[in-house]
């Protein structure tokens, strides 16, 4: 029995017991492991669950008003600037920008908005534990909307329309104090955010299939996919860091990908990321978490900084990715395909002497690249 | 007593059973370790225990620094681990007495 034994073998196997017209088998076969690994890559979508440290997390008042706010220019200094205007729904909720434009140039490209609430931290340095604090900090980044708790509680309590909905939302009409009421609209912004899920993919259906072992359905998935899934579980061993559902474990890597900013200027990434959310108060550990438990703060608690942070960044999710370009934490690299090539010829002396040693040249055949910028365009919904 | 399916790790001075909670251990998940330290041929019962693990591999550790608390007669509570990635981790008890310190490892393999 060879490793490479074929679960899809015996699916073939087993159908053609019972089905005269049984497929024939799919190329590549996945061995046993392999096989475990795609399973463990769904299934999708992921239940609902509400954020402990929100108290609006999931009520309809909330996302409503939310999803109002997201679109309001006065939440920025200039009047002129909303979440939408870089998280764009018609583009994933990026800008197309290699990097972020709001009052000012930034360092760093637009993450799309989806599959929020399977995240721990947030940003690409992970400043943020929840995202209620994630969606407090363009808000006041002057870079971004450049704003301040002092405006952001002004705009709500001056215009009558906000401050019904604010009542709606949190049964009491905008606090005194303006930094409750700034966190107020975060966490209102986190409620809405968080319905901003995905739907299934082809890859889905191929994933679904091979776990119920539907022959039939599993040879729909284009062949070219396949073999681009073989090397993102096989050879390419993306799934290291790409893993589960969502395809990504949340964490930090360093990726080769230059941190130099500008003239004279570095991008820390996790390092600085790790510094700012301690030293925040709005972190999960701070008195804005509505769970008194802190049962969502585990990560807060333990993390721990490191020299290797320095030009670590987050390891973004591959849901939707086709439809998120530009790339990497500066989108540096225009296209799926220029992604892959990086990792297949990736420079290890620019990873960091201290740091881990998971990335090694692939040296893929553009037929091979092509095959795996296949399976990630069927990550696409 | 430790409860759910429990590892064990030994040498000559010390025997270690150790339960993760939640179990199995999922990359990218946090869990703790319930921990029973048995000292062995008169090995001094340790006065600190500290728990962490690498990835020998990929060359790192994990991205949190957990803590141990001891709960009496042996037994410790190491909260905040994380695999972060599928593959062989090797986790590590050290063990400190006036003597110095003893290093016991056990390795676990997560996808």
């Amino acid at each position: 029995m060879t490793r490479r034994r074929t679960i899809l073998a015996a699916f073939a196997a087993c159908v053609a017991g019972v089905a005269a017209h049984a497929q024939p088998l799919p190329d590549p076969a996945f061995s046993e492991r392999e096989v475990r690994q795609i399973l463990a890559h769904g299934p999708w979508p992921p239940r609902r669950q509400h954020d402990a440290s929100n108290r609006v997390s999931g009520r309809a008042a909330a996302i409503a008003f939310g999803a109002r706010l997201f679109a309001d220019p006065r939440l920025s200094r200039t009047g002129a600037i909303a979440c939408a205007t870089c998280h764009q729904p018609g583009r994933a909720y990026t800008d197309g920008l290699p990097r972020a434009q709001g009052l000012a140039p930034t360092d760093r490209n637009t993450i799309g908005l989806a599959n929020l609430r399977l995240q721990r931290w947030f940003g690409w340095d992970g400043a943020s534990d929840s995202l209620w604090a994630q969606s407090l900090r363009p808000v006041i980044d002057p870079r971004e909307m450049g704003s301040d708790f002092v405006q952001v509680a002004a705009v709500v309590r001056a215009d009558a329309d906000l401050r019904r909905r604010y009542r709606a939302a949190f049964g009491a009409p905008p606090a005194a104090a303006d930094e409750a009421v700034a966190i107020a609209v975060a966490k209102a912004l986190a409620a809405y955010q968080e319905t901003l899920v995905t739907g299934r993919t082809p890859f889905d259906n191929f994933r679904d299939a091979l776990a119920r072992g539907d022959v039939a359905a599993v040879a729909r998935y284009p062949a070219a996919a396949r073999r681009g899934l073989a090397i993102f579980v096989g050879k390419g061993r993306c799934n290291v860091c790409h893993l589960g559902p969502n395809f990504t474990n949340g964490e930090f890597h360093d990726t080769g990908i230059p941190f130099f900013a500008g003239p004279g200027r570095v991008d820390p990434g996790r390092h600085e990321g790790i510094r700012r959310m301690q030293a925040s108060r709005h972190n999960l550990l701070g008195p804005f978490n509505d769970d008194p438990a802190r049962s969502t703060a585990t990560a807060t608690r333990y993390v721990a900084q490191e020299h290797r942070n320095f030009g670590e960044f987050r390891v973004p999710s591959l849901r939707n990715v086709a439809r998120t370009a530009p790339y990497m934490h500066n989108g540096s690299l225009a296209t799926l395909r220029e992604v892959v090539r990086h990792y297949s010829e990736i420079d290890e002396d620019r990873l960091h002497a201290d740091g881990e040693r998971i990335l090694r040249p692939l040296h893929l055949s553009a037929a091979e690249i092509d095959d795996v910028v296949a399976f990630l365009d069927s990550l696409t919904d | 007593m430790l409860r759910g399916t429990t590892d064990r790790v030994e040498n000559a001075h010390y025997e270690i059973v150790f339960v993760a909670v939640p179990s199995p251990i999922e990359p990218g998940k946090h869990f703790a370790l319930d921990i029973a330290v048995c000292p062995r041929g008169g090995a001094l019962p340790p006065g600190t225990l500290r728990v962490d693990a690498v990835m020998p591999e990929h060359r790192h550790g994990m991205n949190y620094r957990p803590v141990v608390v001891a709960r009496g007669g042996g037994r410790y509570r190491a909260d905040g681990l994380m695999f972060h990635m599928p593959g062989r981790w090797d986790l590590h008890f050290d063990l400190v007495t006036s003597a110095g310190t003893e290093r016991l490892a056990a390795a676990r393999h997560v996808e």
